[in-house]
């Protein structure tokens, strides 16, 4: 089994995901088996506003541990995660980073922000 | 404009909620909405960028993106526009909305966007509603002080399908802008587009300081990203939303 441990950078309580990389998808936003999927797919909530479509950077994640085991990254997530605040250089898209070492433990940090303007801000 | 960002990991996204003002078909298949914030209050946005709806299907709710086709400046409602796509269930929940209806949705996000327009000549690349997210960014170049020269390549199955072309003809006569439609059956846009691109800003100079905002559905998209990055242009000068 993989397991996927979720550490929140805003103090929100760390969750760990055990899970069989071949069951994929896991739920129908992301591509399948990716770190979204497994989230959503597994009650976890990671924003994802365009949909898990690599069209925004809502899901921007930093892999701590485990970086090696994802898939690799596509020229338009590079793109996307030029944009995002607080870039790394183990940062990747939830919705793009898919697990499919059966073995693999991943580690991630979900950033306490994002180019996420929702709140009264957005209002004037 | 950019403002503080807020913070994402929370369990919930904050949600603001809208209420349909007005419906108004470009099309058979295509509707805009446009909507006001229930709250009383102006939605703030950057050209560009997207709302985040939450639709209800069956026992789940899904959310999905819309472009914001209207300008930040105006302090009426705000537009949305989208189009029936096949087995699109989001879509076809957004057309049973009707005036007065209110919805949930978060954003606005997205960095596909123009707040201050470049110093340098600016070329848009959009197909059918994906004009929507490039219509406030073109209102926000020409507004700018001095104004870029703006050129926009336009493709649609009909002309239709080709939206805002009032407003387009409207600029052109008055701005530094230009269009230009490419009408073609929707297997052959991205060809259209393709060819287009390759004629004015690869093969026509050796101008490599353009920068250019491509928005569209699919591959062709990523297509066009590789020609004209592939061609010497600066790889953040390409910038692009694939649908």
């Amino acid at each position: 089994m993989a397991k996927l441990r979720i550490q929140f950078e805003n103090g929100d309580p760390e969750k760990v995901i055990e899970f069989d990389p071949a069951k994929a998808p896991f739920h129908h936003d992301g591509k399948p088996g990716s770190i979204l999927d497994v989230m959503l797919g597994h009650g976890v909530h990671l924003e994802h506003a365009c949909g898990g479509n690599c069209a925004c950077t809502t899901c921007h994640v930093i892999v701590k541990q485990g970086f090696n085991k994802l898939g690799e990254s596509s020229e338009q997530e590079e793109d996307l995660l030029d944009k995002a605040p607080g870039l790394t250089p183990t940062s990747r898209l939830g919705c793009q980073a898919v697990i499919e070492d059966p073995d693999a433990e991943i580690v991630i940090v979900v950033p306490r922000y994002t180019i996420n303007q929702v709140s009264e801000a957005a209002e004037e | 404009m950019t403002g503080e960002p807020s913070p994402a990991s929370a369990g919930k996204r904050t949600t603001l909620n809208a209420r349909v003002e007005r419906l108004f078909d470009h099309a058979t298949d295509t509707r805009s909405l446009f909507l006001s914030l229930a709250s009383g209050k102006h939605l703030r946005f950057i050209p560009g960028q997207f709302i985040s709806i939450t639709i209800p299907l069956g026992d789940e709710t899904r959310s999905r993106p819309y472009s914001i086709a209207s300008d930040p400046e105006n302090r009426g409602p705000f537009e949305i526009c989208f189009n029936r796509v096949e087995g699109g269930r989001g879509v076809a929940w957004l057309f049973e909305r009707r005036v007065g209806d209110t919805f949930d949705f978060s954003g606005p996000f997205g960095a596909f966007t123009i707040d201050r327009a470049p110093e340098a000549e600016l070329c848009f690349i959009a197909e059918g509603t994906a004009i929507a997210p490039i219509r406030p960014m073109l209102k926000r170049a020409l507004a700018s002080s001095p104004a870029p020269k703006i050129h926009l390549i336009y493709a649609a199955p009909d002309h239709e399908h080709i939206l805002y072309a009032a407003e387009l003809n409207a600029l052109a006569r008055t701005a530094d802008f230009s269009y230009e439609t490419a009408i073609k059956p929707p297997e052959q846009i991205y060809d259209a587009l393709f060819a287009l691109a390759q004629a004015r800003w690869v093969t026509r100079d050796a101008n490599r300081t353009r920068h250019f905002y491509i928005c569209g559905v699919g591959k062709g998209v990523i297509r066009l990203r590789d020609l004209l990055r592939g061609a010497g242009y600066e790889r953040r000068s390409v910038h692009y939303e694939q649908w």
